[in-house]
């Protein structure tokens, strides 16, 4: 199998991007990939783009051919792959089997979504839900977060775990996220109290006591609130991947896929034998280290998928970094803060960079990238030689994990 | 979507025995494709459960509604809409009740089962 090297990254901003369609964010965050790996007059062998609902939010389909055409690199192979909030993840996995397979030689991925446009109440929600159960879950009227609200109830029963600790998710993503310029949010949850206080829409002691505020943190699906729940995003994010064999011609940095792996579980969710365990993110993360030769504990940085802050805490668990149940009492003692055991979302996560649903899988890995590279600024993990990332699809029953070293 | 009350039923795998979902072809643990039905039936324990107050388009007619993940004392489960009540708890007995669930964006009456407190 050939081995397979990041030489390019491209991040468009993440948020409410009124002047941008879907093609100008695909676009956006290709060219600057190509330009970032000095492949600007080279011919691509493929193309995959990760997007969740183009058709549904966008009214396009055949979403890769349409940036083949704009991007000029036509005749490269142009794919579209929709695997629901882990496009992403899957759209990279394509790239990477067709350069490890060696039918391929230089490959462009491409995780995108525009979703902010859309204005009927609860049609973006509507159509995310299409990904559960037709039959035994959607006619009841779930939603993903009605899902995440069901999981947090379990989880905090079972491990003694307190709602809180959760919010200490969030207060460190957003923390983490006001220093990454792509955010949608860069802003702190202070930030966000201080400003309402002096608007005068309250008075909070504490961080907690505004976060426990139903005015301030409305609840969504009981218990988690607003502040646990990631926003709707525009953007998009791209990689320029090749033969590592070649990366160090044409990158001075090249950051090495050395390993990949995807599982699924049941599609209807109380099919599970525990529903706060992530049989898929367990089975894909020990793929991704087998393959990679390494552990849990070689990792120096994590990209989780905090679509809900919940989903963070049992990710840090089956991807091997605490014991279960003691994930969000690990995130409450800063375990996962930048400087502690194991920094995840130095992003921000999905919770502040935004949850664009196709890019956000790329998004991850272009951040563990600019980790590796020692380009992130003030959110820099220091010494970051190795990463992995959960990109989570469905709800949880489709999940791939990518691990990432230096050269 | 009619409100002719339908029965909650699954499939028990003829050979591991496994409940499961009727939408299964081959069972989910032993890949075996012959299956027995089986309905639910008494009461039902809840398990887990949600109130949501941010409904996809299609449920908001109403504002806000219960999701729980119920057992019935057979060992099926399912998952439904739920009564929601003050002091809810987890480990609460609850029963079906089929009744009107929502009216969706043409106009046409949804019929579910709401699992409800027993009194």
């Amino acid at each position: 199998m050939n081995k397979v090297a990041i030489i390019g990254v491209g991040h468009t901003k993440f948020g409410r991007l009124k002047d941008k369609g879907l093609m100008d964010l695909l676009c956006d965050a290709s060219l600057e990939a190509i330009n970032n790996s000095n492949m600007n007059d080279k011919e691509f062998d493929s193309v995959y783009v990760g997007s969740m609902c183009p058709g549904e939010f966008n009214h396009i389909t055949g979403v890769a051919s349409a940036l083949v055409d704009r991007i000029s690199l036509i005749p490269a192979a142009a794919d579209h792959i929709e695997n629901g909030p882990a496009s992403g993840g899957s759209a990279i996995k394509a790239g990477f089997q067709a350069i490890a397979s060696g039918m391929n030689s230089l490959v462009l991925v491409v995780g995108g979504e525009k979703m902010t446009h859309i204005s009927t109440p609860g049609f973006v929600t509507s159509v995310i839900a299409t990904v559960t159960h037709h039959k035994a879950e959607r006619p009841h009227g779930v939603s993903l977060p009605s899902f995440a609200g069901l999981l947090t109830r379990t989880y905090l029963q079972k491990y003694n775990a307190k709602l809180d600790w959760l919010s200490d998710i969030a207060i460190k993503n957003h923390k983490n996220g006001a220093f990454n310029p792509y955010a949608h949010f860069q802003r702190t949850i202070e930030d966000f109290m201080e400003s309402a206080i002096q608007k005068g829409r309250g008075n909070w002691n504490n961080i907690h006591e505004y976060l426990n505020d139903d005015n301030s943190n409305p609840v969504i699906a009981d218990p988690l609130r607003l502040f646990h729940v990631c926003p709707i995003s525009d953007g998009a994010v791209a990689l320029v991947l090749c033969n590592a064999e070649i990366a160090k011609e044409y990158c001075e940095d090249p950051i090495l896929i050395s390993g990949i792996g995807q599982a699924t579980d049941t599609h209807i969710v109380y099919e599970r034998e525990d529903i706060t365990v992530l049989n898929a993110l367990r089975r894909s993360s020990n793929q991704a280290y087998k393959m990679a030769k390494k552990t849990p504990e070689d990792m120096d940085v994590a990209e989780l998928h905090d679509a809900f802050e919940i989903l963070e805490a049992i990710e840090s668990e089956d991807i091997g970094f605490f014991k279960k149940g003691e994930g969000a009492r690990a995130a409450h003692e800063g375990l996962t803060e930048i400087g502690g055991k194991i920094p995840i979302n130095p992003s921000g996560g999905l919770k502040a960079r935004g949850h664009p649903l196709g890019a956000t899988g790329v998004a991850q890995v272009a951040e563990l990238v600019w980790q590796l590279r020692g380009e992130a600024g003030k959110r820099q993990v220091p010494d970051a030689n190795t990463g992995i990332t959960c990109n989570f699809g469905g709800f949880g029953n489709n999940i791939i994990s990518i691990l990432v070293e230096r050269m | 979507m009619n409100s002719t009350e339908k029965k909650i039923i699954r499939i028990k795998c003829k050979k591991c025995g496994l409940f499961q979902d009727q939408d299964h072809r081959r069972c989910l643990k032993c890949k075996n494709d012959t299956f027995e039905k089986i309905e639910a039936n008494g009461n039902c324990t809840l398990l887990t459960y949600t109130i949501l107050n941010a409904p996809p388009s299609e449920f908001r007619d109403k504002q806000s509604y219960g999701i729980g993940v119920v057992e019935f004392e057979n060992g099926i489960k399912t998952l439904g809409q739920i009564e929601i009540r003050e002091n809810i708890k987890i480990g609460m007995k609850l029963k079906p009740v089929y009744e009107k669930i929502c009216e969706n964006l043409d106009g046409i009456e949804i019929y579910d089962y709401v699992f409800k407190i027993i009194e």
